[in-house]
């Protein structure tokens, strides 16, 4: 399946065509194959089609244990935390579940809001 | 005489020696002890008699002729543990790197079979590079008559299985089919195919450690019962756990003059559970308060750890302790967790150990994952487990019981002996919230304000149902007790309980989902 997408660059824009090869088993972010049917001034490279990486359970990464919601965020982006310091509540199962931090760390960024529905191994916190 | 005697302890010497200096101090540098130092530091004083000192291999091909193997790298006898007998095998990895030929395995047969004629536990020190290759099939006729005897063993004796070195290939299916496999952090491993091989034929690369080291094998694929951080301390573990058990499947196991008061009141149990239904806690904050003197022995503490599984003493008496942890995964029952209990209970029911239950549930984990990994053939091992046994079967119904999970977890509809629930227990076929929007549709959604409407219901739905009365009006609640009395209770439950006989339909064996 050919999709076409117009990216500006330094205020150049450019036409590339991307191809789906078929889906990728497992968690690994897929780098989209870019055929380089850039049209029109073709001097500098086509950009890089760079898609956000959804790396699950990954180092530092916080992943949901189970399907939930998210009840309520306990931190804050730049926040230092401790391990087993409560991240935010996930309730599941009829329980309101405490996601603790799994390392000393600095919360990097929150992936998840409060009220949002996640399921098994979604990404809540980066922690560095 | 005297020249025979001086030839006896000549040769006696050169057997204590194991594989020489060198090889000693080799393992002294990675951490580990030789099989004798372990053995002297996992029996009582003085209580060791080695047997089959002099027994030699007979391999003659590939050079075997000239290799001298005193012991044949492996140490067998017997001693005692606090005074109770047991029998031994340590693989000595200092005498041809523990490797496992016909003679060795003869040696670790002869234990087993004795262990199990007087009827003691079996205890296996596993550290060892393998199969011996230059004895070919012998080699693996020898682990094929271990895991017989291991098998033939199981339910009879209890088998534990402490991982000090490698253990890899086929040699560790003979801990897989102990009762226990004990492992030591950082310096054992436990893998069917080596780094190496991995590399070879997967192209993954990946260190002993990370495949099969003890935290792996305890966090993850829930091999290891347990591990310690070191071999003095792996030692003082199994010398522990044996305390809980009997010598075999025809004795009880010790009783301990604990010198805790079987009527005493825990008053601060109420005060654990939270008043919210859905608020989580630490099932343990329960178990030690409950059983003797706050003392307790966790199994699998690191693998799933939505269900407790542990050993503790109630009057005096060994009981296995099955419970939910609300902490973790809202305690809830998925494929891990169900793994984890019914072989437990199935170790319990082996060895006359009374079960006591404590259930806080809401269920079996939903999911694709669940489903596609045959949560129903796992958790029905559950259902297994507890109704075959027929030791006393205690349970108290904390709070939440719903639906398939308050059967598989001890119900009386599964034979269970003695179900009792506190107040704050709540048993239905499933929480309030679905309940009432499948019963209530329409009159939720004929209402003028549904969302005042389903709360309403949900409140009737809670009042009428989310409690233990229902069932208590059925008699599958012994008795609604007060959390201050459970422990009373339950030792009064387990004294009545011991004279105990149930017989069951005459059968080869069941057939048990696995």
């Amino acid at each position: 399946m050919l999709k076409k997408y117009r990216v500006t660059v330094n205020g150049q824009s450019y036409d590339v065509a991307v191809e789906e090869l078929g889906s990728v088993s497992g968690n690994v972010p897929a780098p989209a194959a870019v055929t380089h049917a850039v049209s029109a001034p073709a001097a500098t490279a086509a950009a890089p089609a760079t898609a956000p990486a959804p790396s699950a359970g990954g180092a530092g990464t916080v992943a949901a244990p189970m399907p939930g919601t998210v009840l309520s965020i306990k931190v804050a982006a730049g926040q230092a935390v401790k391990r087993g310091d409560v991240l935010l509540i996930l309730e599941a199962m009829k329980m309101e579940n405490e996601i603790t931090a799994t390392a000393d760390g600095v919360v990097k960024a929150l992936r998840v809001q409060a009220g949002a529905t996640v399921n098994t191994g979604d990404p809540l916190v980066e922690l560095s | 005489m005297e020249a025979k005697l001086k030839e006896l302890s000549e040769k006696r010497k050169s057997v204590l020696d194991g594989g020489g200096p060198k090889r000693v101090a080799a393992q002294h540098e990675k951490g580990k002890m030789t099989a004798r130092e372990r053995i002297e530091a996992f029996l009582d004083p003085d209580s060791f008699v080695e047997l089959d000192a002099f027994v030699e291999h007979r391999a003659a091909e590939l050079g075997m002729d000239e290799v001298k193997a005193p012991g044949e790298g492996v140490v067998i006898g017997y001693g005692t543990v606090n005074g109770r007998l047991v029998y031994l095998f340590a693989q000595d990895f200092t005498v041809i790197g523990g490797s496992l030929g016909e003679m060795h395995a003869a040696k670790i047969c002869k234990a087993m079979d004795t262990a199990m004629k007087v009827g003691c536990p079996c205890i296996g020190i596993n550290d060892s590079g393998g199969a011996r290759i230059q004895e070919g099939v012998d080699a693996l006729c020898g682990y094929g008559n271990i895991f017989y005897r291991n098998t033939l063993a199981s339910g009879v004796i209890p088998q534990i299985s402490v991982i000090m070195g490698p253990c890899a290939g086929g040699a560790v299916y003979s801990p897989a089919l102990t009762d226990f496999t004990v492992m030591v952090d950082k310096t054992s491993n436990m893998f069917i195919t080596g780094p190496q091989v991995i590399k070879a034929v997967t192209g993954e690369d990946v260190t002993a450690e990370a495949l099969g080291g003890a935290l792996v094998h305890s966090a993850v694929s829930g091999v290891a019962s347990l591990m310690f951080s070191d071999e003095k301390a792996t030692i003082e573990g199994v010398r522990r756990l044996l305390s809980y058990l009997p010598q075999n499947n025809i004795e009880d196991s010790p009783l301990v003059d604990t010198g805790d008061d079987s009527a005493r009141l825990c008053s601060d149990l109420a005060n654990i559970i939270p008043d919210s239904p859905n608020k989580p806690y630490d099932v343990r904050d329960v178990i030690s308060r409950i059983f003797d003197n706050g003392d307790y022995f966790e199994l699998q503490p690191l693998y799933a750890k939505n269900i407790v599984t542990c050993f503790a003493r109630l009057g005096g008496r060994s009981v296995g302790v099955i419970a939910n942890q609300p902490n973790v995964l809202a305690g809830v029952l998925d494929i891990n967790a169900s793994d984890k209990a019914s072989r437990f209970i199935r170790f319990c029911d082996s060895f006359n150990m009374p079960i006591v239950t404590l259930t806080d549930t809401a269920g079996y984990l939903p999911g694709v994952g669940q489903e596609h990994g045959g949560v129903i053939r796992h958790g029905a091992k559950l259902l297994y487990a507890y109704s075959e046994a027929t030791v006393p079967k205690m349970n108290v119904i904390m709070r939440k019981a719903y639906g398939g999970a308050y059967i598989a977890m001890s119900s009386r509809h599964l034979g269970a002996d003695m179900v009792f629930a506190w107040p704050s227990a709540e048993i239905a076929v499933m929480g309030p919230e679905g309940a009432a929007n499948i019963i209530f549709k329409n009159e939720i959604e004929e209402a003028a304000d549904s969302a005042a409407m389903r709360k309403e219901k949900i409140q009737e739905y809670k009042d009428q149902f989310a409690n233990p009365y229902k069932a208590a009006a059925r008699g599958y609640v012994d008795d609604v007790i007060d959390p201050a009395h459970t422990r009373a209770r339950l030792a009064s439950a387990l004294a009545m309980l011991l004279g105990k006989r149930e017989s069951r339909p005459s059968k080869k064996h069941g057939n048990t989902p696995v």
